[in-house]
């Protein structure tokens, strides 16, 4: 009980004198951008309504591979083909915070869109494709970009 | 005497207390009657907080679990993912009353008091944010919030943590076995001498002999004691925990309940989870499901702050029991969630420890405790714990996965994977495709696991079920439910085991059985079509059935 | 905005997996003039290719291949146990299942090996036998109960995707009920980097010149004395014009077949292929699209940039794959919101619908399942019925998955209902007023 009432006074000595004391002199910044100092840099960015709208989109997908049929990924390197580009955007979807990882297979897609109609739940994968692949890029560093 | 110590229960106190018990020189036998973390570990929350609650009762807790968080990170570094969570203020009027402001502010003092700790376990100061910058931040959250404090905690893959903790354990000598259950604790002259056992698998019964018994098997030791002549009293408590698909946000978002008790959506891993029931569970621990209501409530809870979650994919409801410390009149949420040691002499079982309660983030502090407390029964001279300073396999480096891309035929994500799991072992992993290339095959690319991931678990990570690989590389609990990863995995399982057709299959049948176990109280949207499209791919190509 | 193009017929056909497709082609035999609809392959193209007509229900399940009933025997006696699935509710009707089997085989001639009075015995990547009514030619000679002499499982070195000496080990245990003495072999047909290829691309390098004469050739220096025919994985081509099964088994001098496998399967992909063509052949207008506005038959209906009126429909838009049944929190229709059963009992079924997923599902995964079964309900005229069991709407018929009562999981008769009941829906909407 004595360490209770202990932690009680000194959360009560926290709030009348130090913790004001601390916002007085030590804020730097607004919420949000001390916020985003501290998270953005490792990833973990808020998620947008057309982020999310586009994970909702790619939701619908059961794994079945017939897009593949359809997409030939010609850019790719082996292992990037035997992923399936299309077959793993749902995996490069599902984390923002390992996108830039896929920018090198996102980019391998020629964006001719014959996996949409070959689709059974209607999945609009050509555009999240593109939604991907634009993040991608935009999260990547420019000094790292080649070419 | 055949051992030092025999340890009851695989889950993170088991594995932790072998692990440490291993390392300070005794000789230990630990039987896990199914595979490590299958009880409350493995499918707790999965966080490794720094214990914020403590900071109401005693202060030191609090700087003594953020302690641990580090150390942890220290010897897992690969495990680990960090989870910023937002804590919206509502108030139920209008305008804010003064109480809301009062209770604002009280929250933040509160989360900025235990910033002080944050150092402790590299997390990041909290921030207050006003309505605007918080539909910023979420821009899902429903209308009408004021603002928010946020808070840092970390994130873990619990089965991977028991696993690494018995690994270890094993490194250091001790004999584990899994799906070999301690079917009564012997005893002798008021003393316990031993256990015995049964192999569920082999069939094989036999008795080891030790003059310390530790029972760290949850939920299932007040049977346990009570089949061996003890008693240990306990609040079994069952908590449902939903799998969403993937990232609903990267910040974790706590929220209240219809019943106005505290919940979350939290991001885990490559998914989110929302948790949690709690709720006094009388059942039989092993045939524990999420009923639909556990379900309902969660999702309800989970659309108060953020209706869109009810468009997201759920792909299971999974649930373990906790071991909350025995208390009659408070509701379960009431439960004080710190961790008791019994001693057996008592009921004339000297020298059998059980664990009631703890949490899983302090596992390793409570591990250590156990240890000291077997080597003081023991009559051993002191040795010092060594379990925060030398890393668990793997997690003395993480590499980076793009450069594993570049030297070995891995996919970039792939190897990212890999590497979460595995940390430094993932170039064991990858050593393997130059022998043979076609491990290179990637079996799920939902969860992105290897044909050689599976191999190596099955060789290094003490396999014994298909099912084990569940826990070790999250075969088949994806949303694609096992649709192309079963087949071949329980292919190279058996190939690696010398499993016979039969074996197989009844392998197979149970990975599958698993998996509809924990899909069944959510299948909805485009899980249903899921598995429809699973059932009718493994009856169309003859799976066990 | 383009304005639509108008499209008149006397049926159509929602849905372009095999029950809607048998429906057009028995509907323009009849002599109709038939559009059909469809957004995408759906289930069809996800089978294993070949068509379970009904399992027997007498026969032990340890002992598949003594189910040797004929498809309408076994489909009679499965309607006598399960009052609600399709075959029991179409009552006199099921007599029509050869004359449907028969027409589905000539619909897809080139594709489809001719039927025998049993089931054939295919076995599958799990190493089990799974009888079929109909296959195609390129599974036909795996007939467990055909094979003359050694069955042989050849395995494609450096590809995991099949365990030939698992398939093989497995398949010995049929051998005491008629099942032929199995051996694996492992055949390097040198196509060069094969690890990593997905089953399309497999199929596609072996429609390449030489490709499947080579991996012939591989065969038939492995073979063992005394082989009788040959399985490998089913990745035998993709277009059946490349003619990869023949090029393969002219090769090895011996008879070779197909496994049947898991999803994607390429004998799947080459049955929807071929439907496409059948109703190509036929003259069937095929538009593509997801359908949008439907009221009923006799309305207009859109689909892409077409607006299609009939007099008669035939709705075989699948189940949750096909997107003929959905659930968000209740079953429903999405098409035209027709009431869903999601049990057997019929009148009760129906309320069942809104039920929560773990009322409608059993704890075992085997079995039967409520909620997988789920469908529309409907009368022995395949007529949709609406809440009070009248049918819902002049001039409606429903076809395959989209009917309720059965799942091809459990009971093993997806594909078989599919024609059945497309067959039977297709020649009612065309000639309305019996004279079916």
């Amino acid at each position: 009980m004595a360490t209770r009432a202990g932690a009680l006074s000194y959360l009560a000595w926290r709030a009348l004198v130090a913790h004001p004391l601390r916002r007085l002199f030590r804020r730097r910044g607004t919420g949000l951008e001390r916020f985003r100092a501290a998270y953005v840099a490792e990833g973990l960015g808020p998620t947008t309504p057309e982020d999310r709208a586009v994970g909702e989109a790619a939701s619908a997908c059961v794994a079945c591979g017939l897009c593949e049929l359809g997409c030939e990924l010609a850019g790719a390197v082996p292992a990037v083909r035997a992923l399936g580009l299309h077959a793993a955007f749902r995996l490069y979807s599902r984390s923002a915070a390992g996108l830039p990882l896929a920018a090198a297979a996102l980019e391998a897609c020629a964006g001719c869109a014959g996996c949409d109609a070959l689709c059974p739940t209607g999945v609009p994968i050509a555009r999240i494709v593109r939604h991907l692949r634009a993040k991608a890029l935009a999260g990547r560093d420019p000094p790292v970009r080649e070419g | 005497m055949d051992y030092d110590v025999i340890i009851l229960g695989g889950g993170v106190n088991g594995t932790g207390t072998a692990r440490d018990c291993a390392m300070r020189g005794l000789r230990v036998l630990l039987l896990e009657k199914a595979d490590f973390g299958v009880g409350a570990s493995g499918n707790s929350s999965g966080m490794i907080h720094g214990g914020i609650r403590y900071m109401l009762s005693d202060r030191h807790v609090t700087a003594l679990a953020c302690r641990d968080s580090g150390y942890i990170q220290r010897i897992a570094p690969h495990l680990l993912f960090r989870i910023p969570f937002l804590m919206p203020f509502t108030s139920r009027a209008e305008g804010a009353t003064l109480r809301d402001r009062a209770a604002w502010y009280a929250t933040e003092v509160y989360v900025g008091t235990y910033d002080l700790f944050q150092p402790l376990k590299h997390g990041k100061p909290s921030t207050r944010l006003s309505a605007e910058e918080l539909y910023r931040l979420e821009p899902g959250l429903r209308p009408g919030l004021r603002g928010a404090v946020t808070l840092d905690e970390w994130g873990i893959d619990a089965f991977r943590l028991c696993a690494l903790n018995a690994l270890s354990a094993r490194a250091h000598g001790a004999e584990l076995r899994t799906w070999t259950a301690g079917r009564e604790i012997l005893a002798e002259g008021g003393r316990v001498r031993g256990v015995r056992f049964r192999d569920a698998l082999t069939g094989e019964e036999g008795e080891a002999r030790a003059p310390v018994v530790f029972n760290a098997t949850g939920a299932w030791s007040p049977a346990l004691a009570r089949r061996s002549g003890a008693a240990v009293p306990m609040r079994p408590g069952k908590g449902v925990h939903l799998t969403l698909d993937r990232r609903y946000s990267n910040y974790g978002v706590i929220l209240s309940a219809v019943d106005g008790r505290q919940m979350f959506v939290m991001p885990h891993e490559d998914e989110s989870i929302v948790g949690t029931t709690d709720d006094d569970y009388y059942g039989d621990p092993d045939d524990v499901e999420a009923t639909n209501d556990e379900v309902e409530y969660l999702v309800e809870g989970a659309a108060s702050l953020l209706p869109g979650v009810r468009n997201a994919r759920i792909t299971r409801a999974w649930c373990g029991l906790r071991t909350t410390i025995y208390a009659y009149g408070p509701n379960e949420d009431a439960l004080s969630r710190e961790h008791q040691l019994h001693d057996g002499a008592a009921f004339g079982r000297a020298g059998l420890l059980s664990l009631v309660g703890g949490k899983l983030a302090s596992y390793r502090a409570q591990s250590q405790e156990v240890t000291d407390r077997i080597l003081a029964l023991l009559g051993r001279a002191p040795v010092p714990c060594r379990t925060h300073e030398e890393p668990l396999p793997g997690g003395d480096e993480v590499p980076d996965p793009a450069a594993l891309a570049r030297a070995h035929p891995v996919a970039a994500p792939i190897a990212a994977r890999l590497v979460y799991r595995h940390g430094g072992r993932a170039r064991e992993i990858l050593r393997l495709l130059e022998e043979d290339p076609r491990l290179g095959l990637v079996l799920c690319r939902d969860e992105g696991i290897l044909a050689a991931e599976v191999v190596h678990c099955v060789r290094h990570e003490q396999v014994r079920r298909l099912q084990d690989l569940r826990r070790r590389c999250r075969l088949a609990v994806g949303a694609c439910a096992g649709l192309d990863c079963a087949r071949v995995a329980a292919q190279l399982a058996g190939r690696e085991l010398g499993w016979s057709p039969e074996q197989v299959r009844a392998e197979l049948a149970d990975l599958l059985d698993a998996g509809w176990r924990e899909r069944r109280p959510i299948l909805d949207g485009a899980q249903l079509v899921q598995e429809e499209l699973v059932r009718g791919a493994h009856a169309a190509a003859g799976a066990p059935w | 905005m383009v304005s639509p193009r108008a499209v008149a017929a006397e049926v159509l056909v929602v849905g372009g997996g095999m029950a809607g497709t048998i429906a057009a082609l028995a509907a323009r035999e009849a002599g109709a003039r038939v559009v059909l609809v469809r957004r995408a392959p759906g289930a069809t193209a996800l089978s294993s290719g070949a068509v379970g007509v009904a399992p027997d229900p007498f026969a032990l399940p340890g002992e598949p291949l003594r189910a040797a009933r004929g498809p309408l025997e076994a489909a009679r006696r499965l309607a006598r146990l399960r009052p609600d699935h399709p075959y029991a509710v179409l009552g006199d009707r099921l007599e029509a299942l050869p004359d449907a089997l028969a027409f589905a085989t000539r619909a897809l001639a080139p594709l489809l090996a001719p039927p025998l009075e049993r089931p054939r015995f295919l076995a599958t990547s799990f190493g089990t036998a799974v009888p079929a009514a109909l296959c195609q030619r390129s599974q036909a000679a795996g007939d467990l109960l055909a094979v003359g002499g050694a069955l042989v499982v050849a395995g494609l070195a450096g590809h995991l995707g099949l365990d030939a000496a698992l398939v093989a080990a497995s398949l010995e245990r049929y051998r005491a009920r008629g099942g032929p003495p199995t051996f694996a072999v492992e055949v390097d047909a040198g196509l060069g980097e094969l690890g990593l290829l997905r089953p399309h691309e497999l199929a596609r390098r072996l429609e390449q010149p030489g490709a499947a004469e080579a991996l012939g050739a591989a065969i038939r220096a492995a073979l063992p004395a005394g082989a009788g025919a040959v399985l490998v994985a089913p990745v035998l081509g993709l277009r059946p014009e490349a003619q990869v099964p023949e090029r393969v088994a002219g090769a090895a001098g011996i008879a070779v077949a197909e496994l049947l496998a898991d999803v994607p399967s390429m004998p799947g992909v080459r049955l929807q292929a071929a439907l496409e063509a059948a109703l190509a052949a036929a003259g069937v207008e095929v538009v593509q699209g997801a359908i949008q506005g439907a009221t009923g038959p006799g309305a207009p209906i859109a689909a892409g940039a077409t607006e299609i009126t009939a007099a008669r429909w035939v709705l075989a838009t699948g189940r949750f794959v096909g997107g003929g049944i959905a659930r968000r929190g209740t079953l429903r229709e999405p098409a035209l919101g027709l009431p869903v059963q999601a049990a057997e009992g019929r009148e009760a079924g129906v309320d069942l619908a809104a039920r929560p997923a773990a009322s409608l599902t059993g704890a075992a995964r085997v079995g039967p399942q409520p909620l997988l079964s789920a469908g529309l309900r409907v009368d022995a005229r395949l007529r949709p019925l609406d809440a009070r069991g009248r049918p819902a709407a002049e001039g409606l018929h429903a076809a395959g998955a989209v009917v309720g009562g059965h799942e091809h999981a459990s009971d093993g008769t997806g594909l078989g209902v599919a024609i059945l009941t497309g067959y039977l829906a297709g020649r009612a909407a065309a000639r309305p007023g019996g004279g079916e």
